[in-house]
């Protein structure tokens, strides 16, 4: 933009300081061309802003809650919701104890028996069930072995990545623990803070509406829980 | 022109993210006149707006449990719809967002006021109405959307910065810019509908 132009956008946003905003009045009393150039320019906002607005067609909301499925609460408000409850808080933190240690126990074993990019089914294995609780420690494992970073996007995190990090371990594999409520979450895996990818493994994919696909993990109730 | 929600917005906001369909749904009619009047602006007459409306309401249901509460719901869904009309722009002509912009150092159009309203005022709206969506609809596609957003929506430079991820001083010369393409457009309007132009 030249010069005058600039200053002729500043007057029309009214960025002037008075004192220009004065000298650029009284110019425009005696340029005549310039000052039918902004009745013009203004004449073309006034007529824009009076623009009929385009109606909503019936059913439109309708169709748009026809294409959405239920939202889950994200994992950190129902965890909030579970740590402010202290008679939850003692059942749960007691089990999660005993049950990390028999995933700890049984990483080794499933770590050496990694013969492909996935180590484990994350719709059917590792999912430990937690028998007096309703929440179920879900162990997700992928072996990025050239990855920095992985971390996991879902239905269960607000799909953001960076609340969920998976951490490395032995053999190319990263891993995360998740207590889930049962139910059906969708995620997807976040190498490097930038590829999104899904678990090539997941039993079950599902079309994310946008051209794409995200695994699907169905956490079921424990056995013997009500 | 637009709906301004304030609190209420954050109200429906939460109980959507608790999983309150209906607070989600009132979201929607509330919003859909704006996003349906943004996407069909930006996209022109293909006739694709409402379905890539339909599309943003959905990402932005999708992303409610991330959406932050302290910030502003409307910005957050025009800037949601503003990228789905990328999309679509780039879908239809791959390689290219429509970001062609031509040089402003044509001729310039000037308008004359004129003060009495005529017998055929309302014939004239409608048909400078329609001159101006066409205009509006032939600009490159980032001076379309500058203006569609300050002029026809009512936003201000910062919230178009935040919802289209441009600098405010970019955003300035690209209304200015549109305004001037458009008085070029509507110029052989001379001395009719638009109380008056002349070249």
């Amino acid at each position: 933009m030249t010069d005058a132009e600039r200053l002729l956008q500043r007057f029309l946003d009214q960025e002037l300081s008075a004192e220009e905003r004065v000298q650029f009045i009284a110019r425009l009393g005696r340029d005549e061309a310039l000052r039918q150039r902004v009745i013009a320019l203004e004449q073309l906002a006034l007529a824009a802003s009076r623009l009929p607005r385009l109606g909503v067609p019936a059913g439109f909301v309708d169709q748009v809650l026809a294409r959405t499925v239920p939202v889950r609460p994200a994992a950190s408000r129902w965890l909030a919701d579970l740590l402010l409850a202290p008679r939850t808080l003692r059942w749960n933190l007691a089990s999660a104890m005993a049950v990390v240690c028999l995933v700890a126990a049984a990483a080794g074993a499933i770590f050496t028996s990694v013969a492909s990019e996935r180590v484990t089914n994350p719709a059917g294995s590792a999912s430990v069930g937690n028998e007096l609780a309703r929440p179920v420690l879900v162990r997700l494992v992928v072996v990025q072995p050239a990855a920095n970073t992985v971390e996991v996007a879902g239905d269960f995190n607000g799909w953001d990545p960076g609340r969920t990090p998976l951490e490395q371990a032995p053999g190319g594999a990263w891993t995360v623990t998740l207590p889930l409520e049962p139910g059906r979450y969708e995620y997807m895996f976040v190498v490097d803070g930038k590829e999104w990818i899904i678990d090539p493994f997941a039993v079950e994919q599902n079309d994310d509406g946008f051209g794409s696909r995200n695994a699907v993990i169905d956490v079921r109730p424990p056995r013997g829980s009500v | 022109m637009r709906t301004d929600g304030g609190a209420n917005d954050a109200a429906l906001v939460h109980a959507a993210q608790r999983g309150d369909r209906e607070a989600f749904g009132t979201l929607v009619s509330r919003y859909a006149s704006s996003i349906l009047n943004i996407t069909s602006r930006m996209l022109g007459a293909a006739g694709d707006a409402e379905d890539v409306a339909q599309e943003a309401f959905v990402a932005a249901y999708r992303s409610l449990p991330g959406f932050q509460l302290g910030a502003k719901f409307s910005t957050w869904l025009y800037r949601i719809a503003v990228n789905k009309c990328h999309d679509a722009l780039r879908a239809r002509r791959p390689g290219t967002i429509s970001m062609d912009v031509a040089d402003d150092d044509g001729e310039r159009a000037t308008w004359e006021a004129v003060d009495e309203q005529t017998p055929h005022w309302e014939l004239e709206q409608v048909e400078l109405a329609w001159e101006l969506d066409q205009a509006i609809d032939a600009l490159p596609a980032v001076y379309r959307e500058s203006f569609v957003l300050k002029h026809i929506e009512g936003l201000g430079y910062d919230e178009m910065s935040e919802i289209l991820g441009v600098h405010r001083d970019t955003l300035k010369m690209r209304v200015y810019k549109a305004r001037t393409l458009l008085c070029q457009s509507l110029a052989h309007l001379a001395g009719a509908a638009v109380r008056g132009i002349k070249v």
